[in-house]
Protein backbone atom coordinates (compact mmCIF):
# COMPACT_ATOMS: atom_id res chain seq x y z
CA UNK A 1 0.00 0.00 0.00
CA UNK A 2 1.32 3.45 -0.89
CA UNK A 3 1.73 5.62 2.20
CA UNK A 4 -0.71 8.49 2.23
CA UNK A 5 1.66 11.42 2.63
CA UNK A 6 0.52 15.02 2.83
CA UNK A 7 2.80 17.32 0.91
CA UNK A 8 2.90 21.04 1.74
CA UNK A 9 5.39 22.81 -0.45
CA UNK A 10 8.47 20.61 -0.29
CA UNK A 11 7.60 19.27 3.16
CA UNK A 12 6.07 15.82 3.66
CA UNK A 13 3.89 15.00 6.64
CA UNK A 14 2.73 11.57 7.72
CA UNK A 15 -0.15 12.90 9.85
CA UNK A 16 -3.07 15.01 8.72
CA UNK A 17 -3.70 16.30 12.21
CA UNK A 18 -1.95 19.56 13.12
CA UNK A 19 -1.99 20.53 16.76
CA UNK A 20 -2.05 23.87 18.53
CA UNK A 21 -0.19 24.09 21.83
CA UNK A 22 -2.26 26.79 23.57
CA UNK A 23 -4.69 26.48 26.47
CA UNK A 24 -3.23 23.29 27.97
CA UNK A 25 -3.23 23.07 31.76
CA UNK A 26 0.49 22.29 31.76
CA UNK A 27 3.39 21.75 29.41
CA UNK A 28 3.41 18.08 30.38
CA UNK A 29 -0.26 17.71 29.40
CA UNK A 30 0.48 19.38 26.06
CA UNK A 31 3.45 17.13 25.33
CA UNK A 32 1.43 14.00 26.16
CA UNK A 33 -1.38 15.15 23.85
CA UNK A 34 1.08 15.87 21.04
CA UNK A 35 2.52 12.38 21.37
CA UNK A 36 -0.90 10.70 21.56
CA UNK A 37 -2.19 12.60 18.53
CA UNK A 38 0.61 11.42 16.27
CA UNK A 39 0.88 14.93 14.85
CA UNK A 40 4.01 15.95 12.98
CA UNK A 41 3.25 19.68 12.89
CA UNK A 42 2.48 21.85 15.92
CA UNK A 43 1.81 25.54 16.14
CA UNK A 44 3.43 27.86 18.67
CA UNK A 45 3.02 31.54 19.46
CA UNK A 46 5.56 34.22 20.33
CA UNK A 47 5.48 36.18 23.55
CA UNK A 48 7.81 38.66 25.23
CA UNK A 49 10.51 37.03 27.33
CA UNK A 50 9.73 37.15 31.03
CA UNK A 51 12.21 35.67 33.47
CA UNK A 52 9.43 35.08 36.01
CA UNK A 53 7.49 32.91 33.54
CA UNK A 54 10.34 30.79 32.25
CA UNK A 55 8.20 27.64 32.62
CA UNK A 56 5.98 28.87 29.75
CA UNK A 57 8.91 28.69 27.30
CA UNK A 58 8.06 25.75 25.04
CA UNK A 59 11.23 25.69 22.98
CA UNK A 60 12.95 23.07 25.12
CA UNK A 61 10.00 20.69 25.61
CA UNK A 62 9.08 20.75 21.90
CA UNK A 63 12.66 20.40 20.68
CA UNK A 64 12.76 17.06 22.49
CA UNK A 65 9.99 15.58 20.35
CA UNK A 66 11.03 13.43 17.43
CA UNK A 67 9.38 13.87 14.06
CA UNK A 68 7.54 17.04 15.09
CA UNK A 69 8.05 20.25 13.13
CA UNK A 70 7.13 23.66 14.45
CA UNK A 71 4.84 26.13 12.76
CA UNK A 72 5.04 29.51 14.52
CA UNK A 73 1.90 31.60 14.23
CA UNK A 74 1.62 35.35 13.90
CA UNK A 75 -1.01 35.69 16.59
CA UNK A 76 -1.09 39.14 18.13
CA UNK A 77 -0.33 40.82 14.80
CA UNK A 78 -2.85 43.54 14.02
CA UNK A 79 -1.74 44.11 10.44
CA UNK A 80 0.47 42.77 7.66
CA UNK A 81 3.59 44.58 8.84
CA UNK A 82 3.39 43.10 12.34
CA UNK A 83 2.63 39.65 10.97
CA UNK A 84 5.68 39.72 8.71
CA UNK A 85 7.84 40.71 11.65
CA UNK A 86 6.38 37.94 13.82
CA UNK A 87 6.98 35.40 11.05
CA UNK A 88 10.63 36.44 10.72
CA UNK A 89 11.10 36.20 14.49
CA UNK A 90 9.39 32.83 14.61
CA UNK A 91 11.61 31.43 11.88
CA UNK A 92 14.68 32.40 13.87
CA UNK A 93 13.59 29.92 16.51
CA UNK A 94 11.66 27.27 14.61
CA UNK A 95 14.28 26.62 11.93
CA UNK A 96 11.27 25.57 9.89
CA UNK A 97 9.80 27.09 6.73
CA UNK A 98 6.21 26.86 8.01
CA UNK A 99 4.31 29.91 9.19
CA UNK A 100 0.68 30.06 10.23
CA UNK A 101 -0.29 33.50 9.05
CA UNK A 102 -3.06 34.82 11.26
CA UNK A 103 -4.19 38.40 11.55
CA UNK A 104 -7.35 38.85 13.58
CA UNK A 105 -7.44 42.32 15.08
CA UNK A 106 -10.87 42.11 16.69
CA UNK A 107 -10.73 40.18 20.00
CA UNK A 108 -14.52 39.79 20.12
CA UNK A 109 -14.76 37.43 17.17
CA UNK A 110 -11.11 36.74 16.21
CA UNK A 111 -12.10 36.60 12.56
CA UNK A 112 -9.22 36.99 10.10
CA UNK A 113 -8.58 40.28 8.32
CA UNK A 114 -8.52 39.13 4.69
CA UNK A 115 -6.85 42.24 3.29
CA UNK A 116 -3.94 42.35 5.72
CA UNK A 117 -3.58 38.57 5.42
CA UNK A 118 -3.35 38.80 1.65
CA UNK A 119 -0.74 41.56 1.76
CA UNK A 120 1.38 39.72 4.34
CA UNK A 121 1.15 36.49 2.36
CA UNK A 122 2.65 38.13 -0.74
CA UNK A 123 5.68 39.31 1.22
CA UNK A 124 6.18 36.10 3.21
CA UNK A 125 6.09 33.97 0.06
CA UNK A 126 8.83 36.21 -1.37
CA UNK A 127 10.84 35.51 1.75
CA UNK A 128 10.62 31.75 1.15
CA UNK A 129 8.14 30.85 3.85
CA UNK A 130 5.65 28.05 3.44
CA UNK A 131 2.67 30.28 4.18
CA UNK A 132 -0.45 28.69 5.66
CA UNK A 133 -2.95 31.52 6.07
CA UNK A 134 -5.85 31.28 8.51
CA UNK A 135 -8.77 32.70 6.56
CA UNK A 136 -12.52 33.06 6.48
CA UNK A 137 -14.09 30.26 4.46
CA UNK A 138 -14.09 32.43 1.36
CA UNK A 139 -13.41 30.60 -1.91
CA UNK A 140 -12.39 33.80 -3.72
CA UNK A 141 -9.81 34.74 -1.08
CA UNK A 142 -8.55 31.15 -0.90
CA UNK A 143 -7.92 31.18 -4.64
CA UNK A 144 -6.20 34.56 -4.52
CA UNK A 145 -3.90 33.30 -1.77
CA UNK A 146 -3.10 30.20 -3.77
CA UNK A 147 -2.32 32.44 -6.76
CA UNK A 148 0.24 34.46 -4.77
CA UNK A 149 2.03 31.30 -3.70
CA UNK A 150 0.61 30.19 -0.36
CA UNK A 151 1.53 26.57 0.34
CA UNK A 152 -1.93 25.75 1.72
CA UNK A 153 -5.07 27.57 2.81
CA UNK A 154 -6.69 27.21 6.22
CA UNK A 155 -10.36 28.22 6.23
CA UNK A 156 -12.10 28.33 9.59
CA UNK A 157 -14.81 25.81 10.44
CA UNK A 158 -16.17 28.19 13.08
CA UNK A 159 -14.73 31.03 15.17
CA UNK A 160 -11.63 30.20 17.22
CA UNK A 161 -12.37 28.33 20.43
CA UNK A 162 -16.12 28.10 19.90
CA UNK A 163 -16.30 24.38 19.23
CA UNK A 164 -19.15 24.94 16.79
CA UNK A 165 -17.78 22.54 14.24
CA UNK A 166 -17.97 22.74 10.47
CA UNK A 167 -20.43 25.61 10.28
CA UNK A 168 -18.84 26.76 7.03
CA UNK A 169 -18.96 23.32 5.38
CA UNK A 170 -20.63 24.45 2.15
CA UNK A 171 -18.01 27.15 1.52
CA UNK A 172 -15.19 24.78 2.43
CA UNK A 173 -16.48 22.32 -0.17
CA UNK A 174 -16.18 25.02 -2.83
CA UNK A 175 -12.65 25.84 -1.66
CA UNK A 176 -11.69 22.16 -1.87
CA UNK A 177 -13.18 21.80 -5.34
CA UNK A 178 -11.25 24.76 -6.72
CA UNK A 179 -7.97 24.49 -4.79
CA UNK A 180 -4.66 23.23 -6.12
CA UNK A 181 -3.00 23.51 -2.71
CA UNK A 182 -3.89 21.60 0.47
CA UNK A 183 -6.96 22.78 2.37
CA UNK A 184 -6.73 22.61 6.14
CA UNK A 185 -9.73 23.32 8.36
CA UNK A 186 -8.44 25.48 11.18
CA UNK A 187 -10.54 26.50 14.17
CA UNK A 188 -13.97 25.58 15.42
CA UNK A 189 -13.71 21.80 15.58
CA UNK A 190 -14.87 20.18 18.80
CA UNK A 191 -15.03 16.46 18.17
CA UNK A 192 -13.16 13.73 16.29
CA UNK A 193 -16.29 13.06 14.25
CA UNK A 194 -16.11 16.63 12.90
CA UNK A 195 -12.47 16.08 12.00
CA UNK A 196 -13.46 12.86 10.25
CA UNK A 197 -16.19 14.75 8.43
CA UNK A 198 -13.70 17.39 7.25
CA UNK A 199 -11.37 14.74 5.87
CA UNK A 200 -14.26 12.84 4.24
CA UNK A 201 -15.23 16.07 2.47
CA UNK A 202 -11.76 16.18 0.98
CA UNK A 203 -9.93 18.48 3.34
CA UNK A 204 -6.27 17.56 3.39
CA UNK A 205 -5.79 18.09 7.13
CA UNK A 206 -7.25 19.76 10.20
CA UNK A 207 -5.65 22.00 12.79
CA UNK A 208 -7.01 21.45 16.28
CA UNK A 209 -6.18 23.13 19.56
CA UNK A 210 -9.03 23.93 21.97
CA UNK A 211 -10.88 20.65 21.37
CA UNK A 212 -7.89 18.72 22.67
CA UNK A 213 -6.47 21.19 25.19
CA UNK A 214 -9.83 21.82 26.86
CA UNK A 215 -10.93 18.18 26.91
CA UNK A 216 -11.18 16.49 30.30
CA UNK A 217 -8.35 14.20 29.20
CA UNK A 218 -6.29 15.97 26.52
CA UNK A 219 -4.04 13.02 25.78
CA UNK A 220 -6.99 10.67 25.26
CA UNK A 221 -8.70 13.29 23.09
CA UNK A 222 -5.51 13.67 21.05
CA UNK A 223 -5.61 9.92 20.43
CA UNK A 224 -9.31 10.13 19.53
CA UNK A 225 -8.68 12.90 16.99
CA UNK A 226 -5.90 10.81 15.46
CA UNK A 227 -8.39 8.01 14.82
CA UNK A 228 -11.03 10.46 13.56
CA UNK A 229 -8.64 12.02 11.06
CA UNK A 230 -7.40 8.64 9.87
CA UNK A 231 -10.95 7.32 9.49
CA UNK A 232 -12.03 10.40 7.55
CA UNK A 233 -9.07 10.22 5.21
CA UNK A 234 -9.47 6.48 4.68
CA UNK A 235 -13.15 7.04 3.84
CA UNK A 236 -12.27 9.80 1.40
CA UNK A 237 -9.74 7.53 -0.31
CA UNK A 238 -12.25 4.68 -0.36
CA UNK A 239 -14.82 6.84 -2.15
CA UNK A 240 -18.13 7.52 -0.47
CA UNK A 241 -21.29 6.16 -2.10
CA UNK A 242 -23.50 8.65 -3.86
CA UNK A 243 -26.69 9.81 -2.22
CA UNK A 244 -30.20 9.15 -3.50
CA UNK A 245 -33.55 10.86 -3.07
CA UNK A 246 -35.36 7.51 -2.99
CA UNK A 247 -34.83 4.37 -0.95
CA UNK A 248 -32.71 1.71 -2.61
CA UNK A 249 -33.00 -1.70 -0.96
CA UNK A 250 -29.90 -3.49 0.10
CA UNK A 251 -31.66 -6.82 0.59
CA UNK A 252 -33.83 -8.76 -1.91
CA UNK A 253 -37.48 -7.77 -1.62
CA UNK A 254 -38.91 -10.96 -3.16
CA UNK A 255 -41.48 -12.48 -0.79
CA UNK A 256 -40.70 -15.97 0.26
CA UNK A 257 -42.31 -16.02 3.67
CA UNK A 258 -45.82 -15.46 2.29
CA UNK A 259 -48.48 -17.17 4.46
CA UNK A 260 -50.59 -17.90 1.28
CA UNK A 261 -48.30 -20.69 0.09
CA UNK B 1 23.60 52.46 28.57
CA UNK B 2 19.86 53.20 28.63
CA UNK B 3 17.80 50.75 26.60
CA UNK B 4 14.15 49.83 26.31
CA UNK B 5 13.65 46.08 26.63
CA UNK B 6 10.17 44.68 26.01
CA UNK B 7 8.68 48.07 26.62
CA UNK B 8 10.45 48.66 29.94
CA UNK B 9 13.48 50.89 30.63
CA UNK B 10 16.67 48.91 31.21
CA UNK B 11 20.13 50.05 32.22
CA UNK B 12 22.64 47.91 30.37
CA UNK B 13 25.96 47.56 32.17
CA UNK B 14 27.75 45.20 29.77
CA UNK B 15 29.74 45.53 26.59
CA UNK B 16 26.85 46.54 24.35
CA UNK B 17 26.64 43.19 22.59
CA UNK B 18 23.32 41.37 22.33
CA UNK B 19 24.95 38.31 23.86
CA UNK B 20 25.91 40.47 26.83
CA UNK B 21 22.40 41.85 27.20
CA UNK B 22 20.79 38.40 27.08
CA UNK B 23 23.19 37.12 29.72
CA UNK B 24 22.42 40.12 31.89
CA UNK B 25 18.68 39.43 31.65
CA UNK B 26 19.00 35.71 32.27
CA UNK B 27 17.58 34.71 28.90
CA UNK B 28 18.40 31.40 27.24
CA UNK B 29 20.03 32.45 23.98
CA UNK B 30 18.94 29.34 22.09
CA UNK B 31 15.31 30.00 23.04
CA UNK B 32 15.18 33.70 22.23
CA UNK B 33 14.38 35.68 19.09
CA UNK B 34 15.17 39.34 19.06
CA UNK B 35 14.47 42.65 17.33
CA UNK B 36 16.34 45.92 17.66
CA UNK B 37 14.38 49.01 16.64
CA UNK B 38 12.00 46.82 14.68
CA UNK B 39 14.65 44.85 12.78
CA UNK B 40 15.04 41.14 13.40
CA UNK B 41 18.65 40.37 14.33
CA UNK B 42 19.68 36.76 13.57
CA UNK B 43 21.50 35.04 16.41
CA UNK B 44 24.61 34.69 14.24
CA UNK B 45 25.07 38.44 14.60
CA UNK B 46 24.54 38.68 18.34
CA UNK B 47 28.21 38.63 19.23
CA UNK B 48 29.14 41.42 16.87
CA UNK B 49 26.01 43.61 16.86
CA UNK B 50 26.55 46.66 19.02
CA UNK B 51 23.70 48.25 20.87
CA UNK B 52 23.36 52.01 21.09
CA UNK B 53 21.89 54.34 23.67
CA UNK B 54 18.06 54.35 23.54
CA UNK B 55 17.79 51.23 21.37
CA UNK B 56 14.39 49.56 21.58
CA UNK B 57 14.74 45.81 22.00
CA UNK B 58 12.07 43.14 21.82
CA UNK B 59 12.99 39.69 23.12
CA UNK B 60 10.56 36.87 22.36
CA UNK B 61 10.18 33.21 23.20
CA UNK B 62 7.87 30.42 22.07
CA UNK B 63 4.77 29.83 24.16
CA UNK B 64 1.62 27.81 23.61
CA UNK B 65 -0.58 28.97 20.76
CA UNK B 66 -3.02 27.56 18.24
Amino acid sequence: MIKDILKIGDQELGSRLFLGTGKFSSTEAMIEAVKASGTELVTVALRRFNREQAEDDLYGPLAGLENVRLMPNTSGAMNAKEAIRAALLGRELSKSPFVKLEIHPNPHHLLPDPIETYEAAIELVKQDFLVLPYIPADPVLAKRLEDVGCAAVMPLGAAIGTGKGLSTAEMIKIIIRDSNVPVVVDAGLRSPSEAACALEMGCDAVLVNSAIAAAENPSAMGAAFKIGVEAGRAAYNAGLMSTSEVALASSPLTSFLSPND
Amino acid sequence: MKLTVNGEPHEHLGDGSIDGLLGELGANKAHTALMVNGDVIPSAKWKSATLKENDDIEMLVFVGGG
